[in-house]
């Protein structure tokens, strides 16, 4: 590209014009900086480049100003090439106030960039404890509601449930597991909590409990376990997550707080429905890891209450191990139960804070309950 | 074409005396009065075709509407008022190359050489100044009608000037502005009423008003009852 012929679009400013500015082309030809404007008689202005002084300024921070050193006159241009151009045909001259100038945009641009970091910072921190005081503002709520709600949705979501053939009550495995159930009952965090079992023909090793108290054990489960205490425990985790009301949470996490706070206000019918559905698909088969832990060691309180040594609890997950293995340690990290070695050394850590109590065995026949399935 | 400033300042018009062949581009909705050869042509673009739906889109964001009257006479000495939405006063502002960027709604008309875009003025302008975070850009050579509500002012500046935030009308993009502290300690700024303050600098022409339309707005919202 030819130098010498390249020209910027800008404007002057000068007392002889009408209005004192006007629009204009400008090049930059043998030492000079000639602005030829477009009003009446079309008159050509100049400076000399030796004589220039620099500005930078107008509206966008980047217009390029030359003043004459009286400041009569000054010729300017927003063109980005003007500046490059300026110290070509300046043959150094300029070098040093075009470098300087340079130096102030860029500590602008830094500092631009420094505030718009800062106030992405102070939007991801606002967000950050926003989710967690909404969290926090679900619990809070869910612990103001009625046990009713949780009873409703347990029992719709029972309801509509293809769950299995389920055992009649009279059967030896229902009747075992209702009356460790009866056992534990007086130790629940919520007195008034109705739990019922239902024993379903399912050869997993499973059991679930629903919100309002509702438990759902396979017999895969009653054939698996080496002893009534180790039912007991699994039993005494499941009631937990009935008394600390993970249902319910999970259903507030999976509606959004928006939905908690409508139960909270009211509109109660359409949520529970909806909850119902919610708690088929995901409570039952995942709580959060938190809630998990948070169960086993309620379980552990109700189990050391009832006088029942936590310690089967951390048997049965012992066995659980040995049957299954643990879960790879990368997998078991993202996935919403905890490892079982965890579990059992958590189970473990937290029995030591309980006083001493002489353990009593359960006068339970686990050997008739098991050959009658 | 020529132009009368009618019934200043308070409640101004501009009447205008076309002649044939000659057009104005005006704000929508701004037409108070005319003679009947003159011809309406309401588009999205400026006239003479540039422009279109995405600047339409970019003038509403500014505050402006994203239909333009292109106003043309059919026959001699046509006549055509407009007026301002708000009570307030008009200006004439003679274009010779260059841009002036008009804060959103003062922009009332222009001759069809000039070309109406819309500028981004930055997250911290908009939120500081209160004004709109699209400014309307106008350039080229013409005759420029801002509207203003209460009276309006130019000032040449030459250096520095402060204006008070919702002030500004329009200005010559020559000048730069920042959002300051009217005076030296934040909690004095507030308490003198000022607040924050436009800090203009460089060289070029400001047209502020005197009056904000939010100001009335803050003061007559809490009286009104409701719906």
């Amino acid at each position: 590209m030819n130098q010498h012929n390249q020209s910027f679009s800008g404007g002057v400013f000068h007392p002889s014009i009408p209005g004192g500015r006007a629009g204009a082309e400008i090049t930059i030809n043998r030492g000079e900086i000639i602005a030829y404007t477009q009003c009446d008689g079309q008159p050509v202005f100049s400076i000399p480049i030796n004589q220039c002084q620099l500005d930078l300024g107008g509206a966008s921070g980047r217009m390029l100003f030359c003043r004459t050193p009286d400041g009569q006159l000054t010729i300017f241009s927003e063109d980005k090439h003007f500046a490059q151009a300026l110290d070509l045909h300046s043959g150094g001259l300029l070098g040093n106030q075009i470098n300087t100038l340079k130096r102030a945009v860029r500590s602008e641009s830094k500092k631009l960039g420094f505030w718009i970091l800062a106030s992405s910072l102070a939007c991801a921190l606002i967000l950050f404890i926003g989710y967690f005081a909404m969290l926090w503002a679900a619990k809070a709520t869910i612990a103001s509601l009625p046990i009713s709600i949780d009873e409703k949705i347990g029992k719709l979501a029972l309801d509509s449930m293809d769950v299995g053939k389920r055992l009649d009550s009279a059967h030896p495995a229902s009747k075992l597991v209702q009356s460790i159930v009866d056992k534990l009952q007086p130790h629940a965090a919520i007195p008034n909590m109705k739990f019922k079992v239902i024993v379903v023909e399912d050869p997993q090793v499973n059991a679930f409990a629903l919100p309002g108290g509702q438990i759902v054990v396979f017999t895969g489960l009653i054939r698996e376990a080496t002893s009534a205490e180790q039912i007991a425990g699994v039993l005494a985790h499941e009631m937990s997550h009935a008394t600390l009301r993970h249902g319910l949470q999970s259903v507030s996490q999976s509606l959004g707080i928006v939905a908690a706070i409508q139960l909270f206000v009211g509109d109660i019918g359409g949520l529970v429905a909806l909850g119902a559905q919610i708690a088929q698909q995901s409570i039952l088969t995942s709580y959060s890891r938190t809630s998990e832990t948070e169960a086993d060691l309620e379980g552990a309180r109700m189990l050391h209450a009832a006088k029942i040594d936590p310690q089967a609890m951390a048997e049965f997950f012992g066995l659980l191990k040995e049957k299954e293995g643990d879960i790879p340690d990368a997998i078991a990290w993202i996935s919403t139960h905890p490892q079982h070695s965890t579990r059992i050394e958590n189970i473990k850590n937290h029995q030591k804070s309980f006083p001493a109590t002489q353990y009593e065995p359960l006068d339970l026949n686990l050997k008739e309950a098991q050959e009658a399935l | 074409m020529r132009h009368e400033m009618l019934c200043q300042p308070a409640s101004t018009a501009v009447q205008f005396k076309l002649d044939q062949g000659e057009s104005l581009t005006c704000e929508v909705g701004a037409m108070i009065a005319m003679s009947s050869g003159l011809s309406v042509q309401t588009t999205s673009k400026s006239r003479g075709g540039g422009g279109g739906i995405v600047k339409g889109l970019k003038r509403m964001f500014s505050g402006e509407s994203f239909f333009l009257n292109h106003f043309t006479a059919e026959a001699p000495e046509q006549t055509l008022l407009i007026g301002p939405t708000m009570l307030g006063d008009c200006v004439h502002h003679a274009m010779r190359g260059g841009t002036v960027i008009v804060q959103g709604s003062s922009w009332l008309a222009s001759s069809p050489d000039i070309d109406i875009d819309t500028s981004w003025q930055g997250f911290t302008s908009a939120f500081f100044s209160g004004e709109s975070m699209f400014w309307v850009k106008c350039s080229g050579q013409g005759d420029l009608f801002l509207s203003s509500y209460g009276a309006i002012h130019c000032i040449e500046i030459d250096g520095t000037y402060t204006i008070d935030t919702g002030h500004i009308v329009a200005f010559e993009d020559t000048l730069k502005f920042n959002i300051g502290k009217a005076s030296r300690s934040l909690i004095g700024s507030f308490l003198g009423g000022e607040g924050l303050v436009c800090k203009f600098q460089g060289q070029g022409k400001l047209y502020y008003q005197s009056h904000t339309p939010p100001a009335l707005g803050a003061l007559l919202g809490p009286k009104l009852k409701p719906k």
